[in-house]
């Protein structure tokens, strides 16, 4: 796995942005267009770099190298390695490849779409937002290449940081710094778990590595098999508790219930940044994570059942929340939640492919969706609520026709990319279920969500661009430029096309081979030993079920999610494609309350940190206050009080000090000699 | 015909008492260290008796030692006092009790 030829170059692709940001950051006031020069060259580098990294790995090659070890420590582990190192490595193998490939194509439209967005409006602080893009993008990249669980968990939180910066970027409104504290706060609730598992997987197996013979998922995998207790545990215990902790992180990233209550403030920041950080960047990491050490997961049963639930969950319930929004992002950030809902749903049940080709799917269209959104807001001079618009359709075809390809990908009608990746992972989701009834009502539940999401996105498709416009801004729309249409075109194509790449479906059906991705990474072309979705395959102890034959099966799971999705999008167009549309809340009755306070999550987590958290605290301050500060003060005035006795022995006069002396030096001989036997 | 090495020890004791008594009973810093000086030679007294006694030398080079190391003391105690009297307008020892807590 020696670094050869192109694969040498696979530091640059991370270090080409980190060179964008420290440009824009020093040199951006200088230049033309503020930074955003050196930032398009720097991801189209690294888009470039990326792609011929995925033909090598195309080639059958793989990459794993250590690029610098930082520490390494001889202390023995629970599992008997007799040291650890702590290391940075790239792993470049057709995961870490497809999703750098990803990363680094959304990076170079999210600049680009940033020419028209932010710099045609005249902002100001551009070179500072160029940079952080710049140090966003390098943070996820790096991510994406991490070989190891400690480099991925900086660059995790390096991240975390990054969209603190930007969600904050309109530092001078009351509403986006208080956004970006409540993103930063919430992800590191969940990054304190993940920190922990760090921390207990190094020191259970003595390695932190994702890949190669001395790997944790390696080290994991023979301690079960040979039934050694861990810290007290038997081994599977254990992995499901580390897991879980890492877990953590995945869910405060991911913005998974009930970690989730971030995502919707981060709207506050600029559009293009919600494009990155929900189709490629932050949200993406999360689940990102959970495939790159699927493995580890797919040794412990209940924190795979416990991952498919959660995602099953947040599906529903983000998705039921996104019908209420007025508010275009809005909708489509309780979009994003639902649909790495979907993802995690698709990971948790065993289907590895189907996961990953979401994650790319919604990679395309969410991006598409959100710098679709940002057209709107151009064309509506700043407006966000749907209930403004209406009648862009005509003005806007670009913007129109593009939006539409990612709201069917996003709604899952057939054939865009979004239908063939949902349906696989309703489909994986279905066969376990159908042995295990837990999984079963993660499926349910991923299901009814269909619905939801074919709803609120129609709704959201119709209120924008369909009817008449409902005030002087959607009249009059402001023009777009090239650099909003080449992204909304690229993206567009992807959404349509994307799904290409692995017709699962078609294959069950036919058995025409046109499953590409389920063969890239399950090594057909190249991988690193032991992370293919077949050597995960072997470690799952999932069974899975069918309805009749595998074929009816197929069509009986793609024929129903189908059905709810035009059914949600057929209510929606019922209600909503009128000329003069109504709220119709008056229909929901209570719920609408309920849905639109986001079912009191923000309250409840308020009131966790005031009603139970701060009494808590209060109590451990009280407690510090007077026993623990009570304890120290008296042993300190009992000190005080016996020196400031037998300081009166210094009296100041030379003679007293001498004759002391001298009655101790008798006092001395007295005692030796008494000791001593002279007497 | 020699003098008992009793006899020089009884007066090294003597004169060490001396000493200490002027040590401990005098105020006037002149005559302070002049009782220190007594206590040194007292213990010069006691080296080089051992050393006749003995029959080496090495008592009797440890006591010109012990002169020279005197010599300097009183010429660092001698500066003290002076800096006394000029801080005091006093050689009283019992004066200056500002050097404690």
């Amino acid at each position: 796995m020696a670094g050869t030829g192109i694969f040498s170059y696979a530091p640059a692709i991370a270090l080409f942005p980190l060179v964008a940001f420290v440009v824009a950051l020093v040199f951006g006031k200088y230049m033309p267009k503020k930074g955003a020069i050196a930032g398009i060259f720097a991801t189209a580098g690294s888009l470039v770099l990326s792609l011929a990294m995925l033909a090598a790995v195309a080639g059958g090659e793989v990459y794993h190298e250590t690029i610098y070890e930082w520490t390494s420590g001889a202390v023995a582990s629970e599992v008997g390695a007799d040291g650890i190192e702590f290391t940075f490595g790239i792993l470049i193998d057709p995961l870490s490849a497809l999703m750098l490939v990803i990363v680094s194509l959304v990076a170079v439209l999210v600049h680009v779409f940033s020419l028209g967005y932010m710099n045609a409006e005249g902002e100001t602080g551009l070179p500072r937002y160029y940079a952080e893009l710049g140090l966003f993008t390098f943070s996820m990249l790096a991510f994406v290449f991490a070989d190891n669980l400690l480099m991925a968990f900086m660059f995790f939180e390096l991240v975390g940081l990054c969209s603190y910066l930007l969600i904050g970027f309109w530092f001078r409104t009351k509403s986006a710094p208080s956004a970006a504290k409540k993103a930063f706060l919430v992800t590191r609730f969940g990054d304190y778990f993940f920190l922990i598992g760090v921390v207990a997987i190094a020191a259970t197996f003595g390695t932190v590595a994702f890949a190669g013979d001395d790997s944790f998922v390696t080290a994991a995998e023979t301690a079960i098999d040979d039934g050694t207790q861990l810290f007290g545990f038997d081994a599977q215990t254990w992995v499901t508790i580390t897991g879980l902790l890492v877990l953590g992180g995945v869910i405060g990233k991911s913005a998974q219930f009930p970690l989730h209550t971030w995502l919707p403030d981060a709207m506050e920041g600029p559009t293009t940044v919600s494009a990155l950080i929900h189709a490629a960047t932050m949200v993406a990491a999360g689940v990102y994570l959970v495939a790159r050490m699927f493995g580890y997961y797919a040794l412990s049963p209940t924190a795979l059942a416990i991952i498919a639930f959660v995602g099953g969950f947040t599906a529903l319930f983000a998705a039921t929340m996104g019908v209420v929004k007025d508010d275009i992002k809005q909708v489509l950030a309780y979009s994003t939640i639902s649909q790495y809902g979907y993802m995690m749903l698709g990971l948790g049940v065993g289907g590895y492919v189907a996961g990953v080709f979401h994650l790319m799917n919604h990679a395309f269209f969410k991006a598409l969706l959100f710098l679709g959104a940002g057209a709107v807001i151009i064309l509506m001079h700043h407006e966000q609520d749907m209930w403004k618009m209406g009648g862009l359709k005509d003005k806007a075809p670009v913007t129109y026709y593009t939006f539409l390809a990612g709201a069917l990908a996003l709604a899952g009608i057939i054939p865009f990319s979004g239908f063939w990746s949902k349906d696989e992972i309703l489909y994986d989701a279905l066969i376990v279920g159908l042995e295990e009834p837990v999984i079963l009502a993660a499926y349910a539940m991923g299901l009814v969500a269909v619905f939801f999401t074919g709803f609120y996105t129609f709704r959201m498709v119709f209120l924008t661009f369909h009817g008449e416009p409902r005030s002087e801004a959607a009249e009059d729309p402001h023009p777009v430029g090239w650099a909003v249409k080449v992204p909304l075109i690229t993206l567009g194509v992807l959404a349509l096309v994307a799904g290409i790449a692995n017709l699962a479906p078609v294959y069950k059906l036919t058995g025409i081979e046109l499953t590409f991705l389920e063969s890239w990474l399950d090594g057909e072309y190249g991988a690193v030993e032991g992370l293919t979705y077949s050597a995960y395959g072997e470690l799952l102890a999932y069974e899975a079920g069918t309805i009749g034959t595998e074929q009816q099966t197929v069509l009986i799971a793609a024929g129903v999610s189908l059905l709810l999705a035009f059914s949600g999008a057929g209510v929606a167009w019922k209600l909503y494609n009128v000329p003069e549309p109504s709220r119709h809340v008056t229909k929901l009755g209570g719920a609408y309350t309920v849905l639109r306070s986001n079912y009191y999550q923000d309250e409840f987590q308020v009131w966790l940190a005031e009603g139970v958290t701060q009494p808590i605290a209060r109590a451990a301050d009280r407690f510090d206050r007077t026993v623990i500060d009570g304890t120290v003060n008296g042993v300190s005035s009992i000190s005080l009080f016996g020196s400031n006795r037998v300081k009166r022995l210094q009296t100041g006069i030379v003679t007293n000090y001498a004759a002391l002396l001298v009655a101790g030096f008798i006092g001395l001989l007295l005692v030796l000699g008494l000791y001593g036997g002279w007497f | 015909m020699t003098v008992a090495l009793e006899y020089y020890v009884l007066l090294s004791i003597a004169l060490f008492c001396i000493g200490l008594f002027g040590v401990l009973t005098r105020r006037n810093a002149l005559m302070f260290l002049m009782s220190v000086e007594l206590m040194l030679n007292a213990a010069n007294i006691n080296l080089i008796a051992f050393a006749f006694y003995h029959g080496n030398l090495t008592g009797q080079v440890f006591a010109l030692f012990t002169m020279a190391l005197a010599a300097a003391e009183v010429a660092v105690g001698l500066g003290i006092i002076l800096v006394l009297y000029r801080n005091f307008r006093d050689v009283d020892v019992t004066v200056p009790t500002t050097m404690r807590w």
